[in-house]
């Protein structure tokens, strides 16, 4: 290029970045993308090493609005009549395309304030782990390709829907991931949402595969660019250099694919076995004044407040003195609360690409992961990872179910019983007419403090009815703030809660606490024995049994629940 | 017919162009030097294709064109055209989102100026010329019509081009733009080589030395002004009356008739004819009309 063209060139260049800067698609899409990052974000406590990769979601989004206004400002001389005028300039099309290209550039600065202000808010949301920067460079790259693709789309479809149709088929081809599973997620441009990053205790080398998928942007974009340039270009020489790159590109966006194929490191997966299975390898034990333990992953540190809240508040509920003397009516046996990853294998994310006797091997190990339902002990709480909400309701939420498990220790009522289901788990027992139900329900509103209006809203109504069958009888159920949160596993300790031992616990909370206390403190171990009635308490305190929700008519279908016993 | 001299500074020999069974240009030879050339023709006469192709965006289908002695086939001649070129093509569309001056500095561009500094004083120098420096800011889509006709003057007027290809620059302006129009063509430094297409036969006789007239894709004529106008001597007559052996007649503000026509009567009132009458009479002879 000689100097008179590179100077048009550079000017150029920086002409179209200028506009693609100011570009009202653009300035559309940064909003746009927050919106998306603060909806993929919005609930979980961010962990790093899931975020980075999240925020490219949001890149997407501006990827879009890139490629759209990329587009329309490649095709600009000919939606505008101007294709003659242009035709008489010296500087040629091919330059012009160039220019485009280069122009992309004008695109960084959206990207990065996207990147930096997404970043800074979930930091600031408490985010454990530490920002990947290669991965935050991924989804820079990421609009980078998709304003390559909408100039490409601008010299070979001069359509005003061309962009548009562009930029949804970008959207697609990241949603396309639901549809496969394994490696092949990452063959996408930018994958949302099927991976298992959200679960993992930290993060895992080789996991997303970063470089290989930034190896795969930048053919895209190379490959877009070459497309773009070959309509306009006429020299026979030129064409040579392009056909070289276009080959390099396609060979680079192969090997990338190649790459991310591959199987993740074994050592990193064996490590991530390990930690799951055996959390006190890797896992803080802090025991609070409480004498309450709590086990988390390296990093996670900052749940503790929010985890303590709760189960303080729970115990400071409980009857003093009584026949159990200065430890009240707490029970003898320990409680912890620990993170736990629900992880199995073989698992379609994480273990593809390994032999079968390999994974079998891990799935040994897993089986005793502390996550898993048949090892859960009744002085344990199981937080799984990922699961926790960082603050608003979903924190009320997530601590009420946290106060319920709590509570349900302190009563001594089981989360499990000893029959199987055909699958081989355990299944929930139903505390049915059981005052101690009542007593952890109290115990839990009494520590949290949930709205009245969203403890009644998990009695169901005319729309649903949830319940269980105990002894060929239809229970009513009743679906606590956070219930299907997830924050707790099996949720609430796991045992099914009932409406009856709502609505005991709910006419209990209008009575004054002492008064509810003194009488639970005066026979607290006939109170935690499953025999006595949710009648019997009613009667101790001198307040009428409500009534329970009718359950509908019909026949009783499903699997048969045991008794809490 | 040729205006030939072996020095032009533009020449098309039997240029040739056809789309489909419609023959736009015919074996056209012309010749073109510095100063101003009106380009005279009715619609669909080939003009517009005339000056595509001398502004290098169309290729004949047989002929050839020279510019400053540049081939416009070859592709390094056609960019040193390129760079000496000033084009305004018929129906210009704008980018309505750009401001005038953003407008005129992106073309700039495109025309190789790519000194930031030369590139504001030139955009300076023609936004003053067609009287829009008061409208350096505002986005295109606010401006009227005829204020965008002058914008397509001025990105024309950028880089001082030794060669200025106009196709109807002054259609949409008003009377008095059409006048500062005029003085801005007569004034230009350098003394460029100046095409200009028009329905205005009055625009042609104000400021165009030269004036061919383009009829069915063919040069019916090529001298100047008063030669056309002179093409019609003897053939324009007054009267009171309408006369029917007149191929046209249209009543004047002095409320007696015009009339051009090959056989005035007999004692007919000749007047003076004009270079619209020559070119109607051609215009007739060609079966234009």
């Amino acid at each position: 290029m000689s100097g008179t063209k590179g100077a048009t060139f550079l000017g150029l260049a920086k002409a179209e970045a200028s506009l693609l800067t100011r570009s009202a698609l653009v300035l559309a899409g940064l909003p746009a993308g927050a919106l998306v990052i603060w909806f993929f974000n919005r609930s979980g406590m961010p962990l790093w090493w899931e975020a980075s990769w999240l925020l490219g979601g949001g890149q997407l989004i501006l990827g879009m609005a890139v490629l759209a206004a990329a587009q329309l400002a490649t095709w600009r001389a000919r939606r505008n009549a101007m294709a003659d005028l242009y035709a008489s300039f010296p500087a040629t099309a091919a330059t012009r395309t160039l220019a485009h290209l280069a122009g992309l550039l004008g695109a960084v600065p959206a990207s990065l304030l996207l990147a930096g202000a997404a970043t800074a808010l979930v930091q600031a949301r408490g985010a454990v782990g530490a920002p990947s920067i290669p991965v935050l460079a991924d989804g820079l790259l990421l609009v980078i390709a998709a304003g390559a693709a909408g100039v490409a789309i601008g010299t070979v479809f001069p359509h005003p829907l061309a962009g548009v149709l562009g930029a949804l088929a970008l959207l697609l081809s990241s949603e396309w991931s639901h549809m496969v599973s394994g490696a092949a997620i990452w063959l996408s441009p930018w994958e949302t949402g099927q991976d298992q990053l959200a679960g993992l205790p930290g993060p895992l080398v080789g996991y997303p595969p970063v470089g290989p998928h930034a190896l795969e942007l930048a053919g895209l974009a190379v490959l877009a660019g070459v497309v773009a340039l070959a309509v306009t270009v006429r020299r026979l020489r030129a064409w040579g250099a392009l056909t070289a790159a276009g080959v390099i590109a396609v060979a680079a966006i192969c090997f990338a694919g190649a790459l991310q194929l591959r199987p993740i490191p074994a050592a990193g997966l064996d490590r991530l076995v390990s930690e799951v299975a055996d959390p006190a390898s890797v896992q803080s034990c802090t025991t609070a004044a409480n004498q309450v333990s709590y086990c988390l992953y390296p990093g996670f540190g900052s749940l503790l407040p929010s985890l303590e809240a709760p189960v303080s508040a729970v115990l400071a509920h409980l009857p003093a003195g009584g026949a159990r003397g200065a430890r009240g009516a707490r029970p003898t046996t320990p409680l912890t609360v620990s993170q736990v990853v629900l992880l199995s294998a073989p698992d379609p994310n994480l273990t593809y690409g390994h032999p079968a006797r390999e994974v079998s091997g891990w799935d040994a190990r897993l089986e005793r992961a502390p996550g898993n339902l048949s090892a859960t002990p009744g002085s344990a709480i199981y937080l799984p990872v990922g699961n926790w909400p960082a603050g608003g309701g979903q924190l009320a939420d997530a601590q009420f179910s946290l106060a319920v498990a709590t509570a349900e220790w302190a009563v001594h009522l089981p989360g499990t019983s000893d029959t199987r289901t055909t699958t081989g788990g355990f299944l929930q027992c139903v505390p049915l007419d059981q005052a101690r139900e009542a007593i952890a329900i109290w115990l839990a509103i009494l520590a949290t403090h949930p709205p009245t209006a969203e403890l009644r809203g998990g009695l169901g109504n005319s729309a649903g009815f949830t319940g269980s069958v105990v002894r060929g009888t239809f229970v009513p159920g009743w679906n606590y703030p956070g219930t299907d949160g997830g924050y707790v596993t099996p949720p609430g300790g796991g045992a099914v809660t009932t409406a009856a031992g709502y609505l005991l616990a709910s006419a209990m909370t209008s009575l004054p606490e002492q008064q509810v206390s003194h009488v639970l403190a005066g026979a607290w171990s006939r109170w935690l024995n499953w025999r006595t009635t949710d009648a019997q308490l009613a009667a101790a305190l001198g307040i009428r049994m409500p009534s329970s929700p009718t359950p509908p008519p019909g026949p009783i279908n499903g699997p048969q629940n045991p008794l809490c016993t | 017919m040729t205006l030939s001299v072996s020095t032009a500074a533009v020449r098309a020999d039997r240029l040739s162009r056809r789309y489909g069974a419609t023959r736009a240009l015919d074996q056209v030879d012309l010749t073109l030097d510095r100063g101003i050339t009106g380009l005279l023709g009715p619609n669909g006469a080939g003009k517009t294709t005339l000056l595509s192709i001398l502004a290098t965006v169309n290729e004949p289908d047989a002929g050839q064109v020279g510019v400053f002695g540049l081939d416009p086939r070859q592709a390094a001649d056609r960019v040193d055209i390129r760079r000496r070129l000033g084009y305004l093509p018929q129906e210009l569309g704008y980018h309505r989102h750009f401001t005038v001056a953003g407008f005129l500095d992106y073309v700039a561009i495109l025309k190789e100026i790519t000194d930031r500094r030369r590139r504001a004083a030139e955009v300076t120098r023609v936004l003053a010329a067609i009287g829009l420096e008061d409208r350096a800011r505002t986005r295109i889509r606010a401006l009227s019509g005829g204020m965008r006709q002058r914008l397509g003057i001025a990105q024309a007027l950028l880089g001082q081009p030794e060669l200025l290809i106009l196709d109807e620059p002054t259609a949409g302006l008003d009377p008095e733009q059409r006048l500062r129009f005029r003085e801005l063509l007569s004034s230009l430094p350098a003394d460029p080589v100046i095409v200009l297409s028009t329905h205005q036969a009055d625009d042609i006789a104000a400021i165009c030395p030269k004036v061919i007239v383009l009829l069915q894709g063919r040069v019916r004529f090529a001298g100047t002004p008063a030669e056309l106008a002179s093409t019609a001597d003897g053939q324009v007559w007054a009267a009171d009356q309408r006369d029917a052996r007149a191929h046209l007649s249209w009543r004047g503000g002095d409320n007696r008739w015009r009339h051009v026509g090959e056989r005035p009567p007999a004692g007919a009132e000749m007047v003076a004819p004009t270079v619209e009458d020559g070119y109607l009479l051609l215009s007739h002879a060609a079966g234009e009309r």
